[in-house]
């Protein structure tokens, strides 16, 4: 069965980067553009793994990230930002949201690979 | 008693009226010069308030173009990147077709070494079968081969990660709309008291609702360097080395 990973960035390109480097390595991806079509994604499909943004319109990763660690059938679902924001403060508080990996824009597709490896297989 | 009184008064006053005369004497050249001043001020205001009437109109068509640059730029990025997604499909299939080209001309190498073996010579014959291409030739052009591969492989992954730019440069111009908006709105504002004295009509503006909600990071830039994510992976190792501690404390006690 494959995995499926949730792509959750307000920007088209990113989200098909991500798309194209996990489809060719035998992964499903669902993608949305924002925080809050990311949370009324997950509960109605089976998500293995989420990559997001922080800067999103409407609902912004940390938040996203916040309601599902506040979420108990979801607060264990593996979470990956991928952000231009890289100040200390920024990624303190990513992972302070509960974030398990941070990777920073422009990110190599390799790493992005090697880090949702890391938590589905 | 009650007249003198009165005139002094009187004096009083006149001396009053002569203060406020000398005093109007002084202010008269001041008046008459912030007037004439006003005479030079309100045709430059006059233009001031065009100007600004003039660079609000143009501002929406500015925000509008930047916004089909990033579109434009999307689309091209998008293509871009679908012909280097098919460029490493076809690679992956050059490299298994590569793979079994050479495992069957090993065989098949293989078989007529022993077939010659076998056969002591065949009159010659054997010599002239075994001319082509030895397996060790073989063997170095298939790994030169496989290195030009694995080369165009890097390379896309590196036109992949250059692409990024576009959602950087994306971001940029979010932010830079988002700044000319707020130019437009303050412009607008002003205007709209400009226009309530004079009763000039104000100019309605549409202002970009999609753009107006784009989040974006103004301080986004294109590092290509590892710096950034190795800072990102110090920082996560440090919060799992104090994880790490808590846990030790917790069992110690």
């Amino acid at each position: 069965m494959k995995r499926v990973i949730l792509v959750a960035d307000d920007s088209p390109t990113i989200r098909k980067f991500v798309s194209v480097a996990l489809t060719v390595k035998g992964y499903d991806i669902i993608a949305c553009s924002d925080g809050m079509e990311a949370l009324e994604k997950i509960p109605n499909n089976r998500i293995d793994l989420l990559i997001t943004d922080l800067n999103m319109p409407n609902i912004d990763g940390y938040q996203l990230i916040l309601s599902i660690r506040n979420n108990v059938e979801f607060k264990e679902l593996p979470i990956i930002v991928l952000s231009s924001l890289g100040g200390n403060d920024d990624i303190q508080r990513g992972l302070e949201c509960g974030a398990n990996s941070y990777l920073i824009k422009p990110f190599d597709p390799k790493r992005v690979l090697y880090e949702v490896s890391k938590y589905l297989n | 008693m009650g007249q003198q009184l009165n005139m002094e008064q009187v004096f009083q006053k006149l001396g009053d009226l002569k203060s406020f005369f000398v005093f109007g004497q002084k202010v008269v050249p001041v008046i008459q010069k912030i007037i004439d001043f006003m005479r030079d001020v309100v045709p430059l205001l006059e233009n001031v308030n065009n100007s600004i009437h003039d660079s609000t109109s143009k501002i929406p068509k500015a925000a509008t173009q930047i916004k089909n640059v990033t579109n434009a730029n999307e689309i091209a990025t998008s293509e871009i990147l679908d012909i280097v997604d098919s460029m490493s499909l076809d690679l992956t299939k050059i490299r298994t077709e590569l793979a079994d080209l050479k495992n069957g001309f090993f065989s098949q190498r293989v078989a007529l070494e022993k077939f010659g073996s076998e056969f002591k010579n065949l009159n010659g014959k054997f010599d002239a079968l075994k001319s082509g291409m030895s397996i060790d030739e073989l063997e170095n052009k298939v790994t030169s081969l496989e290195s030009i591969i694995d080369k165009i492989g890097t390379d896309s992954t590196n036109i992949t990660i250059s692409l990024q730019v576009q959602d950087i440069t994306a971001q940029q111009l979010a932010s830079v709309n988002h700044l000319i908006q707020s130019v437009q709105k303050r412009l607008s504002s002003l205007l709209f008291d400009l226009g309530k004295q004079s009763g000039v009509s104000i100019p309605e503006f549409d202002i970009d609702e999609e753009n107006r909600d784009k989040s974006f990071n103004e301080d986004a830039r294109y590092d290509r360097g590892h710096g950034k994510q190795e800072l990102v992976d110090n920082i996560i190792n440090e919060n799992k080395k104090t994880s790490q501690e808590e846990i030790d404390k917790l069992f110690a006690r």
